[in-house]
């Protein structure tokens, strides 16, 4: 049934935490190291040669040479998008597309260049590897310069290693699903991010594996005007189950950077995949990343999308839910403080009957910041006795801030119940919820969501770099119902 | 934009706000100009509202003939000095200044505004002057006969400071089912303190196409009481916007819907707090059967600075068959901080639980579905207050919802 439920409201003691969200940004991630030893650096600015050179530069195959150039000429010839925030101010001919700053892709940090190898130290990552990960890949620029994974994880068959490397050892593998979720004519940015990718991650996990410890990929961008487009491709065969955990931060400077990733995931019968991003870009990067899911029978698939840095982010992680009783659930936290806009949300489209869904959504602006959250539920024909409930919760936490809430729901089947209510209210004031007449108080409601929804979630994420994510995770309705 | 040649492009899918209404049928150049129409066709118009009892206040227009309302005798320099209700046209010869409140508050830059701005005839005035009440309700008609024709319409609704009305105003079509395009053009200005309850009900041709672009302005402590039903016409949009401008300013807006066949129904709104402490609370409620679809897409805006706003807006759907299908947008953009902003939206069947409940005490299965929709649709009409327009909107409801459920209608004891 859908009970979808918000509200809005949190004590002053919160509010002070919350207004403190990365005041040390500078000194903890805005840092960045000389480019003395760089392998390659391309020249600002994008065109047919760039691609070309990419491509040559990683001695790929065909059929991804003449992807690139077809995913190009999608770009050139797409008008800019003209919805969410605004991405006319985004340069496109002062950014390098590609930057090599080591020559090799090292398994041990000792061989991993010494000032790269700083700044993943300061950032905590191999440390939590040592202690919370079953393998951990880091990319710098435009690739991945350290990749390890457990051994005993190898010997069960899971793949995870950087794109280029997957390209080259596991082609036929990467064909067989590339592009298959998104294709490069998705988006303008998507079309971009096909033709000059770089990097991320490649996941492969067998039929019946479960991997215990997390996955994890670290993103940093060092060098200015700089585009980093990682490319990832996460197959869980049946019956698997894996937690992939991205974190990502960026130097400060005053020109802007672009990052615009392509994820997606194909989660097969009885998968299940957890996706979890802690975006923290500096205030000069533009983050435009399309994501998206496949859920076949009784697979799930969960979107933890936590959006705290960045100049503007659009972003809406999306499920296709096309197996019988598949489940998908996306958690998406967003902050904006000054000058930053976070157009976010998520997209769930249920493809096959008695499937179900949540969207929980949690945002809070401050400083004239401006979160959205934009997001879709269908339901198509077919997907009979499917449920799903939305749920948004916005916080302002002053009068100049801004926050919007765009939820579309279509629905094309009639014997499914869907719902969406959202609140934004002022912070500290007591909230009487609205709410269906279905039989559950609020407090029945709000338990529902909270303990059928975040709990499964792991509440704490040990990495230092997701302390904010905790926090705000930890920032429950619980504290809101007056 | 009076120039109609240079009247912005009709929008398509791509154009924002109509993603979900195709227009790639309609040729407007196809429709000739509502001539003069049929005297006689009045008494084969199908009302949607039981009139109210007992007003003279009449306009009433079939295609492009004024049938009543076409003579303007009161008093005033500039403006009315006794509450008027009138044909637009001949009410500005009469009054010419009230042309200055025409598109003050009409989008300028809507391809069907531009359209209508050169175009439309005959048209109502409801004038009500500063501290004036309206004795008794307004009843604006204005029906499409003719096939094949396109009708502009125009209201202008100005409620003077402390005045008080109710308007009633219905688009409505004869029994000769034309294929038609209405564009309709409404502007309410409700001045400071004054109190408007107004029901918009269109009950146009399945085969026709309806356009209606309508916005109120609501002032310093005024009161808007807005009831909208859509259940005629192919295809089309209506957009109802409600700008609470003046501090204390509320409005209420409920609109009722039902389809069947293929109609497809698309309601556009918006409620705009521009000052502080406002209220607005909106509700839809739609009834979809056979292969009619519905999207309804409500924006709720507060403007910065307007604090103490209180705003709601609801959407529910009722799906009667497999084939319906509805798309429900609410949206929410919010810039000042200490307020409340609540929406909701839904989209259903029949509930299994309460049909199976209502056959085991003795009804049918359509006599229990009959109970079940009539129950969804009275919890919107309880919003209103008791009174001959929460009647006549009761009555109007059941009669639509005994015709999109056809031979299929069965008399409760």
């Amino acid at each position: 049934m859908a009970i979808p439920e918000t509200a809005a409201a949190e004590r002053p003691a919160e509010e002070r935490d919350l207004a403190g969200i990365n005041a040390d940004y500078k000194e903890k991630f805005g840092f960045h190291d000389p480019e003395s030893g760089y392998a390659y650096k391309s020249p600002k600015g994008l065109s047919r040669e760039v691609v070309e050179s990419i491509s040559e530069y990683k001695d790929e195959p065909q059929w991804m040479r003449d992807f690139r150039i077809k995913a190009y000429e999608h770009f050139e010839s797409r008008p800019t998008p003209q919805w969410g925030g605004n991405l006319n101010q985004i340069d496109f001919d002062n950014i390098h597309y590609f930057v090599r700053a080591s020559d090799k892709n090292s398994r041990d940090w000792s061989e991993v260049p010494e000032d790269i190898k700083n700044t993943f130290d300061r950032l905590g990552i191999p440390e939590a590897e040592r202690k919370f990960l079953s393998g951990v890949g880091a990319q710098y620029e435009s690739e991945v310069v350290y990749h390890q994974v457990n051994e005993k994880l190898e010997e069960q068959g899971v793949i995870f290693t950087d794109m280029d490397t997957a390209l080259r050892e596991h082609e036929d593998l990467v064909r067989e699903y590339w592009a298959t979720i998104i294709p490069p004519n998705d988006n303008k940015l998507a079309a971009l991010n096909s033709a000059v990718w770089s990097g991320g991650s490649f996941v492969y996990v067998p039929a019946g594996v479960s991997v215990a410890m997390p996955l994890q990929a670290y993103f940093r961008i060092n060098t200015e005007n700089m585009g980093q487009f990682e490319r990832t491709l996460i197959i869980a065969e049946e019956g698997s189950d894996v937690h992939y955990i991205e974190g990502c931060t960026a130097p400060t400077y005053s020109t802007d950077s672009l990052h615009s990733a392509v994820v997606e995931i194909v989660a097969k019968k009885s998968a299940r995949v957890r996706y979890t991003t802690v975006q923290n870009w500096s205030q000069n990067v533009f983050n435009l990343v399309t994501k998206r899911a496949v859920a076949h029978e009784d697979a799930t698939m969960e979107w933890v999308d936590c959006n705290l840095g960045s100049k503007l982010t659009m972003k809406y992680p999306s499920i296709y839910l096309l197996g019988e009783r598949a489940h998908g659930e996306i958690l998406s936290i967003a902050f904006a403080g000054e000058g930053q806009h976070q157009d976010a949300g998520g997209k769930i489209i249920h493809a096959a009957p008695k499937t179900t869904s949540s969207i929980f959504s949690k945002s809070i602006s401050k400083d004239k910041g401006r979160t959205s959250y934009r997001g879709l539920l269908e339901i198509a024909k077919g997907a009979s006795e499917s449920k799903s409930k939305v749920v948004c919760d916005a916080l302002l936490l002053d009068e100049e801030s801004r926050s919007d809430t765009y939820p579309t729901i279509r629905i094309s089947e009639d014997d499914v119940d869907v719902g969406h209510e959202a609140t934004v209210s002022k912070v500290g004031e007591e909230q009487i919820f609205y709410l269906q007449s279905r039989g559950l108080d609020e407090e029945e409601a709000s338990k529902m969501i909270v303990n059928g929804f975040i709990e499964p979630i792991t509440k704490e994420l040990p990495m230092e770099y997701a302390v904010e994510l905790n926090r705000l995770i930890e920032l429950q309705m619980e504290g809101s119902i007056g | 934009m009076a120039d109609v040649g240079a009247a912005p492009p009709l929008p398509t899918q791509k154009t924002r706000g109509w993603e979900f209404t195709d227009l790639s049928a309609l040729d407007l150049d196809s429709y000739t100009a509502a001539s003069d129409g049929d005297p006689e066709a009045r008494a084969r118009a199908d009302g949607v509202l039981n009139p109210p009892e007992g007003t003279d206040h009449l306009v009433v227009q079939v295609d492009g003939a004024v049938l009543e309302g076409g003579s303007v005798d009161v008093e005033g320099d500039g403006r009315p000095h006794e509450p008027l209700v009138a044909s637009l046209e001949s009410s500005l010869e009469r009054f010419p200044h009230l042309r200055e409140m025409l598109g003050a508050l009409a989008p300028a830059d809507d391809p069907f505004v531009a359209r209508n701005d050169g175009a439309w005839r005959g048209g109502a005035l409801v004038y009500v002057p500063r501290g004036r009440r309206l004795e008794a309700p307004a009843l604006i008609s204005a029906v499409q006969d003719a096939d094949g024709a396109a009708l502009s319409f125009r209201t202008l609704i100005v409620l003077e400071e402390g005045a008080e009305a109710e308007v009633w105003e219905q688009w409505l079509t004869t029994d000769s089912n034309p294929d038609s395009v209405f564009n309709t053009v409404t502007e309410v200005w409700v001045g400071p303190g004054a109190n408007l309850r107004y029901v918009t009900a269109q009950g146009l041709s399945e085969r026709g196409w309806v356009f209606g672009t309508q916005r109120a302005e609501v002032e310093r402590d005024a009161h808007l009481d807005w009831v909208a039903l859509g259940f005629g016409s192919a295809r089309g949009k209506v957009r109802m916007e409600t700008r609470l401008a003046g501090s204390g300013s509320s409005a209420r807006v409920t609109g009722a819907y039902a389809g069947n066949g293929s109609q497809h129904l698309d309601f556009d709104t918006t409620q705009e707090h521009a000052a502080p402490n406002t209220t607005s609370d909106l509700a839809f409620r739609g009834v979809l059967e056979e292969s009619a679809t519905a999207v309804w897409r409500g924006m709720i805006r507060v403007d910065p600075g307007a604090q103490q706003t209180d705003a709601f807006q609801e959407s529910r759907n009722l799906l009667l068959s497999k084939s319906a299908h509805a798309d429900a947008i609410p949206g929410l953009e919010i810039e000042a901080n200490d307020v409340r902003c609540t929406h909701a939206a839904a989209v259903a069947q029949i509930d299994a639980e309460q049909l199976h409940y209502l056959r085991s005490h003795g009804l049918s299965d359509e006599q229990a579905k009959r109970l079940i929709i009539e129950g969804f649709l009275e919890a919107l009409v309880e919003r209103l207050e008791e009174g001959p327009v929460k009647a006549a909107v009761s009555v109007a409801l059941e009669r639509r919802l005994g015709e999109i459920l056809g031979e299929r209608q069965v008399q409760l004891a």
